[in-house]
């Protein structure tokens, strides 16, 4: 193996709201990379080369922004490249990011990914402008009615999720939902959107930003010896496959689980539940949680709802999932999958704040896109060795 | 014969500006241009960072102009939609007095004989400024800017947003495989494309079996049956946006053809209530006819008992 | 670095208006290239695709393309909205780490979709320079310009290198504009956008390229003539043409230093030119003193948009396996008036 360690020494994000009407395109972006920048204690000159990642331009109505935001981002005068892999284009970015320095092309590289919603209409663009689309909900809710009606799971499964995901984004200072008074029977009140999908159980649009700066092994250990504990990517990878074909099941992806089990195995990881602490999964409609877990090994097959009945996804439960408020709390698309890489490196450093997982030492992102066809996970840690 | 399908993509954009251009578009309402000072540099159109270093900017405005040099131009002697002036002009990008940088402007020259580099513009101002680059309608040669005599002053607030209309026409050739269903749904008839190598049936966008890595043509066509049964749906609720024409919750249900193992995803319902569809139930397609050509409206039940499969829920592609 | 290797390629014919999807021009491509390779497409460990929604009409339009690439069972993929030659960089660097051996690279763009006055506008400056329609062709026009008053070009030079690409581009059997063109003539042509004449701007093109690439052992086990890999580099500028001195091009000449191709003669360059005037810009900012420049005709005579510069690379690469130069390099760009360039160098085994 040529690859190399790779730490995140530099974590920055912006409050991500329906609509940031106070800043430019620019302004969003570099307000999530000057955090990153300062969290790493880096400046712009510091940085080698800079991915960038968002979904489809025409959210945004700018085409390949990465030119617009070149010198926005500091690339003036270093590479920039561009990432779209769909919803899960945040993790991707983190990953081609990551791959910049464990190849040795790079040292210091900064991932940055972003959505500003509010500047168009995302289920307009989906219809590519041309009329009406049935929205993500539309298209993921007959996978979620497959897997309700297979596993047997209570109704209220999917409620506890977007209660438990909004409560944990109360403790998130850049969450956009902040809904205090959020319990399983205002989530069930709420208007049933793409049954079985409620509102309450459906991620809200967001204006955001998500940056990270990535380091080679000697940048992670000055980090940590200078008193800034890095996350080191321990594994990543990445999958697609086709949107459908007769047989395809889209709920149990062999994507998915592909994809856990080469992270798992480029980890020495042979009982994810166990040896893994945490994990920030893409759930952007409630049901998505007690599925992801079964499709990457988290849960036996049909019992990922047992283990969101037992409280165990809860931010003070035996595995947490979502501590940040999730996709649930704050989606600006494109870097929703970068937030959720982000926040498990976040959990690994200690960094957290109130939804800090208490000695969390191996953590797990994923993010999806598409038609559940697009994967990009990866496993990151304390140290360089922290499985258990 | 290849069909091409033509389709105009308009999309409204809402843009907000930030502190930095808000500023610079206020300032054209008031028919003042500014820029800002990185530095030894005067940058404009300014920007929130500097473009070499990225380091922060402050809000250091200097007013420049409002006449300005040509550094280069070409000619436009066929300006599209999108372009500020209906009549050959030329674009240029302009030095204006006291900045150290280019703006990219019309110049409404008349003829491109009068155009060259080096030579002095001013902006001719629009009359209703709403702070927009089209604020000004042009420069003109010369030195001295132009305001219209109906000029309806500057904006009243300061200006935050933008809006960006973008249309654009694309003409797309129709893929054979599409032409194949489009074709038999004119007759009512449902047809899928099988897999020469593995059968699986193909009803949807699929150029190629995915599986096989094998393209789909019109000589992989079967005839299927008008019956199958709901696997598993959805109830939408509509959001109202754009091109949205839909305003009471709908049904969207996948069907499993009969005898065939292929589904019709996202698929319509006839003549059965939202409450009542539900997964095993069996249905017929329901065809609508105009001039001869038919189309299919979608699925209502046929009456007969549902299907009992509880795994038939899974059947989703 | 890993050693790497280009081992396969494929293009299709490059035209006007093709009546094929996207989706299926990378499938053709995508079985010419493994073919070529002599794998199959199961072989592939991993894939990247570059394309542009606003080039085909449609968002998330890439995710139809990934029939193309047989992922059944999944297969480690990535898209980058970017020309094919970045894609092939991404896959370059997922090599590097490792743990797989083959990758393929795809590019893919239909030009004839739409006017690309009413496209290109859309990738400036949302706020300062979009809302003017501020197109490609004219921010090309306004640099040719800037040379031209500097004295760095004639309109003569300028009409002597479409000639020459176009007259080289008979042999291309890819060539969508080819022919013996009198520059005399051309001279007294009408500028499309002056001083730009028709000649000075590549046409309106559909296509798709894919290249396949391997890891040293591998490279040597599956051909007797890889094509190696030995610099790849990119490097942008800032976005506003106004803030950059259009003379030249640091960009590329960062990008050239970075994947050194100062370290011995280039024999055959080929460049993404969309103009006539950027071949002697990207000439000077690369280093290129009497190195035959575009012998494949160039995007002059064929300009696939998203896939141009993966095809500049398999150019570059076929110069190296079937006509025995050594060392010959690619260049891809993207943006107003070459805001961002990449380089490649490929060498054969000596």
């Amino acid at each position: 193996m040529s690859s190399k360690p790779c730490a995140i020494v530099g974590i920055g994000q912006t409050h991500h709201k329906t609509r940031r009407w106070d800043v430019s395109l620019g302004g969003l972006v570099r307000e999530a990379a000057t955090r990153a920048l300062e969290d790493a204690q880096l400046t712009w000159a510091d940085i080698d080369a800079v991915v960038l990642g968002k979904a489809p331009d025409l959210f945004e109505g700018v085409m390949k922004p990465e030119l617009y935001l070149t010198d926005a981002l500091g690339a003036a005068g270093k590479p920039m490249f561009r990432v779209h892999t769909a919803g899960s284009v945040g993790g991707t970015t983190g990953i081609v990011a990551s791959h910049l320095v464990e190849s040795g092309v790079h040292r210091n590289v900064l991932a940055v990914a972003y959505q500003k919603q509010s500047e168009g209409n995302a289920q307009f663009a989906l219809g590519s402008g041309k009329g009406a689309s049935l929205g993500a909900g539309g298209a993921f809710a007959p996978y979620m009615r497959a897997y309700i009606r297979t596993t047997g799971a209570p109704a209220d499964i999917g409620p506890m999720v977007a209660v438990k995901d909004r409560l944990n984004a109360l403790k998130n200072p850049y969450a956009h939902l902040k809904l205090k008074d959020i319990s399983i029977e205002t989530v069930k009140d709420s208007p049933m959107m793409w049954e079985p999908v409620r509102y309450l159980e459906s991620c809200p649009s967001s204006d955001g930003a998500c940056a990270v700066v990535f380091t080679d092994e000697a940048g992670g250990k000055a980090a940590a010896s200078d008193g800034r504990p890095p996350a080191w990517v321990l594994a990543s990878a990445v999958r697609s496959e086709p949107s459908s074909f007769p047989g395809r099941d889209p709920v149990w992806t062999v994507g998915a689980a592909d994809c856990a089990a080469e992270i798992y195995r480029t980890a020495g990881i042979t009982r994810p539940r166990e040896q893994i602490d945490c994990a920030e999964l893409y759930v952007p409609f409630s049901w998505y949680e007690p599925m992801w877990l079964e499709a990457h090994d988290l849960a036996d097959r049909g019992e990922g709802w047992k283990m969101v009945e037992r409280g165990d996804t809860a931010l003070d439960g035996s595995f947490p999932v979502n501590m940040s408020g999730g996709v649930l709390s704050s989606n600006p698309i494109g870097a929703s999958g970068l937030l959720r890489f982000a926040e498990a490196a976040l959990q690994v450093r200690g960094m957290a704040g109130e939804h800090q997982v208490e000695g969390a030492k191996v953590a797990l992102a994923q993010a999806y896109g598409a038609s559940a066809q697009y994967y990009s996970m990866w496993l990151v840690g304390s140290s360089l060795d922290p499985v258990g | 014969m290849t069909t091409f399908v033509e389709s105009t993509v308009r999309f409204p954009y809402k843009r907000s500006l930030g502190p930095v251009i808000g500023h610079f578009m206020t300032q054209l309402t008031e028919k003042r241009l500014v820029g800002i000072r990185s530095g030894e540099r005067v940058i404009v159109p300014p920007l929130e960072w500097d473009p070499d270093t990225a380091e922060q900017l402050e809000p250091n405005f200097v007013e420049v102009g409002p006449a300005g040099t040509v550094r280069s131009w070409c000619w436009v002697a066929r300006p599209s939609a999108q372009h500020p002036l209906r009549h050959p002009f030329a674009f240029a990008l302009i030095q204006l007095d006291g900045a150290d940088t280019t703006v990219m402007h019309a110049v409404d020259a008349g003829e491109i004989s009068t155009m060259e580099t080096g030579m002095r513009v001013a902006p001719r101002w629009r009359a209703t400024r709403v702070g927009h680059m089209t604020d000004i309608e042009a420069f003109v040669p010369g030195e001295e800017p132009v305001s219209p005599a109906d000029d309806q002053g500057p904006a009243a607030e300061p200006v935050t947003m933008m809006n960006y209309d973008a249309q654009i026409a694309y003409t797309t050739p129709v893929p054979e495989t599409q032409l194949v269903f489009a074709r038999a749904f004119a007759q009512g008839r449902i047809v899928g494309l099988r897999c020469p190598n593995c059968n699986r049936i193909y009803t949807g966008l699929q150029q190629a079996c995915p599986v096989c890595a094998i393209p789909l043509t019109a000589s992989h066509e079967v005839e299927l049956p008008q019956t199958g049964t709901i696997t598993t749906f959805t109830i939408i609720t509509p959001v109202q946006y754009p091109g949205q024409t839909e305003t009471e919750p709908f049904a969207r249900v996948h069907v499993l053809s009969d005898d065939a193992g292929a589904v019709h995803a996202y698929q319509p319902v006839v003549d059965l209530p939202n409450e009542d569809v539900r997964p095993g139930l069996r249905v017929r397609a329901v065809w609508t006819e105009q001039d001869g050509t038919k189309e299919l409206a979608g699925w209502t039940p046929t009456g007969e008992p549902d299907l009992d499969d509880p795994t038939i829920v899974n059947r989703i592609f | 670095m890993e050693p790497i290797a280009i081992v396969g390629w494929s293009m299709t014919p490059m035209v006007r208006r093709t009546d094929k999807s996207e989706a299926r021009l990378l499938f053709d491509v995508v079985t010419g290239a493994t073919e070529d390779a002599g794998i199959t497409r199961a072989d592939v460990d991993f894939s990247c695709a570059g394309s542009c929604d606003y080039v085909a009409g449609q968002a998330f339009s890439f995710v139809q393309n990934i029939d193309a690439v047989g992922a059944w069972p999944p297969k480690r993929d990535s898209h980058v909205e970017m020309d094919g030659a970045w894609a092939l960089y991404e896959a370059w660097v997922r090599l590097q780490l490792g743990d797989i051996d083959v990758a393929i690279a795809m590019g893919s763009g239909r030009s004839s979709t739409a006017d690309p006055a009413t496209i290109y506008p859309m990738e400036m400056d949302p706020y300062y320079l979009a809302p003017l329609g501020a197109d490609a062709l004219s921010f090309a026009a306004l640099q040719a310009r800037v040379l031209l008053d500097a004295g760095l070009v004639t309109e003569r030079q300028l009409a002597e290198i479409a000639a020459r690409t176009r007259r080289d581009a008979r042999d291309n059997p890819y060539a969508q504009v080819s022919g013996d063109f009198d520059v005399d003539t051309l001279l007294t042509e009408d500028f499309v956008r002056a001083p730009l004449r028709r000649h000075d701007v590549s046409p309106i093109t559909d296509g798709a390229a894919a290249v396949v690439i391997a890891r040293g052992d591998k490279a040597r086990e599956l051909t007797d003539h890889p094509v190696w890999i030995t610099g790849f580099a990119h490097s942008a500028e800032p976005h506003q043409p106004g803030v950059r001195d259009l003379t030249t091009s640091k960009s590329a000449a960062r990008a050239a230093k970075a994947a050194g191709a100062d370290r011995g003669p280039i024999e055959v360059a080929e460049l993404q030119t969309a103009f006539t005037h950027e071949e002697p810009v990207l000439a000077a900012a690369l280093g290129l003193e009497n190195v035959p420049i575009n012998p494949s005709g160039g995007p002059l005579a064929a300009n696939p948009v998203m896939a141009t510069g993966l095809v500049r690379v398999i150019e570059a690469a076929r110069a190296v396996r079937d006509h025995g130069r050594h060392r010959t390099l690619a260049h891809s760009t993207s943006g107003p008036c070459l805001q961002q360039n990449l380089v490649c160098v490929l060498e054969g085994s000596r």
